[in-house]
């Protein structure tokens, strides 16, 4: 088990057997309400299990504007990142297939203690469909079907669709009946976890199924589409066609047998049934049916059944751990699950062989032949090197297939939930960071042969992202990657203590809530997530200040700072931080101690008062930072430096030269003794001639 | 070029032109002691009286001019200034009153006038001996003073600027 599969064990919602359960127990908690936007009550005393997900605990919720009003809230667990993007787009969207999402946002929960992420959906006027994988579910007839299941359910999706949001959570375990009649059913909830991360692999497509459940991404439609052939399977045949499977063998069933045949096997059906499952239940997502098929079948225009079409089936298997493969999707699925098992057989050339003689496919021998022989001349280090060459072979197995790496299987866009997701449980990191630097989804990418608009620019954010991870400053690093990677994730900075920011705009007054609480009076009010944070949130090029933040002067790092709190608080507001100017207040000795001048510094010191009690970072910064002032100082203080090392020379000079001055005074002496006797002979002279003549 | 040249001179040449150096050029001054011992031989017949006077009553700049030694020679100008101021009453009396040989020898040996002129060149021999002192003890007061001054600019740089002022730039 790779260390990313041992770091999401207790993320898994797969680990039951059948993900889709929900909680049954009854969480007893209890203490003072949440309040969600000063307008709906959370109450903590009255969970409510039956609503509840795998991802996120149930409460009975309170409009205070319309106290009739049904609702309850979903709490998401910390340690998940939840869809905000989807949270944003299906606010106030009232479609007859989709429980109402009324609110959303943080909110202070007092049995976590902490903020989390909560939403407020309407009360569904019915129960779940079904409490549990294992359970029974009411059948419906393929009369009724259309009316109470397609209809509303595809009207949803069409409502998704066109706000650019799958839903991804698709399954009888999270679908409610709508009304107390039964007569219309809705999705549940879908934005409390990453995408799909509470499904099972049943209701998810091959690829999707092949990933970790956290970085299965959100896809698109056509995965929805999906999960809505496996659901409406279960509707018409009233119950769980595979139950008691487990998880690796329903994928395994679905490679060797299509998933329509897996699902549906031998069961008699309706041939408009037929058509609508084999077309929802395709496996080629090109192929599947969306909501222009569905429509057209709603209409009465009925289609031949999509026939599914299977990978070539090899003349003989290849024998890998006890076990024969006859079709490279199975095959690369198996390696990739047994990674260090797998670099034996492909290295030895049997896979070749296997590929040339029982597959018969020529070109696919002559890549992975390519691939090996490239592997075993690389002159850098064999253990990586073999990693990436299996990762590109498993790539040539099976091009549909998500990233394959050591274990780890990812959508690209799946990456950052299942950064977040092991940033958030202190996992370890090591493996993520490997494929970023040794650039796996560009292999992907570029080894799949098919193009897709989405993948260039998904290709292109892997580059920067690896440029973000090469460097190891105030900024970058892999707190980067997990911000660019998660446009809507919280900062998880622990210098906000329980605040919880998604937005620029709210990273200010949350530093300013969390100062007061702050223990450490010696850290600076940025530390590598705020800076991460704001180096992917910010639409100015914060670069500059990045690097100021990573310099070993303190002075420095705290005036890119204040820079940047400053230009914060001047485009964002609020107008004044008390708190945080207090923060930034107590850090700014450095910085004050970068001008030289005694005078100034005490200036400074007696302003800086003023304006934390105003509350001003900006005007704090536009106190320090005065580059006039600055320029002065610098060059008064270079005069200073020169006069002090003037009057030293001198001094040494003076000490020194005794020898000099002594001969000196000697002939001075003897100089103004040799002049004192001309005078005097001179003034006698005078004297006596005077005399002599008056 | 210069090194082989500069071989050949020996170091007697070298120790010769050095004290040359030092005496100032010996021709030139010797030229002028010739022309002034001339001049005076010329004047001797025209006022003996003046010259016996002058003779014996300057003796002691004479011994100071010729015993002094070392480069800056000024005695005989302090001991002369004053053993003039000793002898130029008698000289003017001599010359105003009775110019002949006779009254030049009873000046010569009247106690008072060799005690007089004798006298004053002591005391000119007395500052000249005192003066070099008292001029370094005023230099080294006053390069004290000039170094307490310098050492007050310094503290209140530091004052000013911090410690930091004291560090090379």
């Amino acid at each position: 088990m790779s260390e990313i599969d041992e770091a999401e064990v207790e993320l898994d919602p797969a680990e039951d057997g059948d993900g889709g359960d929900v909680k049954v127990e009854v969480v007893k908690q209890t203490g003072p309400p949440g309040v969600l936007r000063d307008r709906y009550t959370i109450r903590s005393s009255q969970p409510l299990p039956e609503l509840s997900t795998p991802s996120a605990d149930a409460f009975v919720a309170e409009d205070k504007r319309d106290p009739n009003r049904a609702l309850f809230g979903l709490i998401c667990k910390p340690e998940l990142p939840p869809r905000v993007n989807a949270m944003r787009a299906l606010k106030g969207v009232s479609t007859p297939g989709l429980m109402q999402l009324v609110e959303w946002g943080p909110m202070n929960w007092p049995p976590a203690g902490r903020q989390c992420m909560t939403v407020v959906y309407e009360r569904p006027g019915g129960d779940r469909v079904m409490t549990s994988m294992r359970s029974d579910v009411p059948r419906i007839d393929e009369y009724q079907i259309t009316k109470r299941v397609i209809e509303p359910l595809t009207a949803a999706l069409k409502e998704m669709d066109s706000r650019g949001v799958p839903h991804r959570s698709i399954r009888p375990t999270n679908l409610f009946y709508a009304d107390g009649n039964g007569e219309r059913l809705a999705f549940g909830d879908c934005v409390c976890a990453p995408p799909a991360f509470d499904q099972s692999v049943l209701f998810e497509t091959v690829e999707s199924g092949m990933c970790t459940p956290i970085a299965r991404g959100s896809g698109d439609h056509t995965e929805d589409f999906y999960s809505l052939g496996v659901t409406i399977a279960f509707l018409i045949l009233g119950r769980n066609p595979v139950v008691g499977l487990s998880d690796d063998a329903i994928l395994g069933m679905k490679i060797q047998q299509g998933s329509y045949n897996m699902l549906i096997g031998d069961e008699r059906l309706p041939l408009p049934m037929i058509e609508l499952l084999r077309g929802l239940l395709c496996d080629d997502g090109s192929q599947r049916w969306d909501a222009e098929d569905l429509d057209l079948w709603l209409s009465g225009r009925r289609m031949s059944p999509l026939q599914p079409r299977g990978e070539k089936r090899a003349a003989r298997g290849f024998p890998f751990m006890g076990k024969e493969y006859f079709n490279g999707r199975e095959l690369s699925q198996a390696m990739s699950r047994n990674w260090d098992q797998a670099i034996p057989p492909v290295v030895e050339g049997k896979l070749e062989l296997w590929l040339r003689r029982a597959v018969e496919d020529k070109d696919k021998a002559n890549v992975v032949a390519e691939v090996v022989r490239m592997a075993l001349n690389s002159s850098t280090d064999k253990k990586s090197s073999t990693d990436l060459m299996l990762c590109k072979v498993l790539i040539l197995l099976d091009q549909a297939a998500p990233i394959r790496y050591k274990g780890f299987n990812a959508m690209p866009d799946g990456f950052g939930s299942a950064l977040a997701a092991v940033m958030a449980s202190r996992g370890d990191t090591r493996l993520l960071t490997e494929i970023i630097l040794r650039e796996v989804p560009r292999l992907w990418f570029e080894m799949r042969g098919e193009y897709q608009p989405d993948n260039s620019l998904m290709e292109s954010n892997f580059k920067e992202l690896r440029s973000y991870l090469s460097q190891t400053g105030m900024g970058y690093g892999l707190e980067r990657c997990l911000y660019e990677l998660n446009d809507a994730l919280p900062c998880q900075s622990l210098l906000l203590g329980e605040e919880y920011v998604v937005e620029v705009k709210e990273l200010l007054p949350a530093l300013n809530a969390a100062a007061s609480k702050r223990a450490d009076g010696k850290q600076i009010p940025v530390d590598r997530h705020i800076a991460a944070f704001l180096g992917a949130r910010m639409r100015s090029d914060i670069d500059r200040n990045l690097t100021a933040l990573s310099d070993s002067n303190q002075g420095v790092a705290m005036m890119g700072a204040l820079n940047l709190f400053a230009v914060l608080q001047y485009r964002l507001g609020p107008e004044s931080l008390p708190g945080l100017a207090a923060w930034v207040g107590a850090m700014i000795a450095p910085i004050v101690q970068g001008f030289h001048g005694r005078e100034k510094r005490k200036e400074l010191e007696k302003e800086i008062p003023r304006l934390v009690r105003k509350g001003s970072v900006v005007e704090i910064y536009n106190l320090l930072e005065n580059s006039e002032e600055r320029v002065r100082d610098e060059q008064e203080f270079t005069f200073a430096q020169a006069q002090y090392a003037a009057a030293e020379e001198e001094i040494k000079h003076i000490i020194t030269e005794t020898e000099e001055r002594a001969a000196e005074a000697d002939k001075i002496g003897r100089q103004t003794a040799a002049v004192s006797g001309i005078i005097v002979a001179m003034i006698t002279a005078s004297v006596v001639v005077i005399s002599a003549v008056f | 070029m210069l090194r082989p040249m500069a071989k050949k001179i020996s170091a007697v040449d070298r120790a010769r032109a050095a004290a040359a150096a030092k005496k100032g050029g010996g021709a030139p001054a010797g030229i002028n002691r010739g022309v002034v011992l001339m001049v005076l031989a010329a004047l001797v017949p025209f006022s003996l009286p003046t010259v016996v006077l002058v003779g014996f009553g300057m003796l002691p700049t004479l011994a100071s001019w010729a015993t002094e030694k070392g480069p800056n020679k000024y005695a005989f100008l302090c001991v002369g200034g004053l053993n003039f101021a000793g002898v130029f009453p008698y000289l003017f009396t001599l010359w105003f009153g009775v110019h002949t040989l006779d009254e030049a020898f009873r000046m010569l040996t009247d106690p008072i006038m060799l005690m007089t002129a004798y006298g004053c060149s002591a005391i000119g021999w007395g500052i000249y001996a005192a003066m070099p002192p008292m001029v370094a003890s005023y230099l080294s007061a006053s390069s004290q003073r000039r170094v307490n001054n310098l050492k007050a600019a310094q503290k209140k740089l530091i004052e000013e600027w911090g410690d930091e002022v004291a560090k090379k730039g």
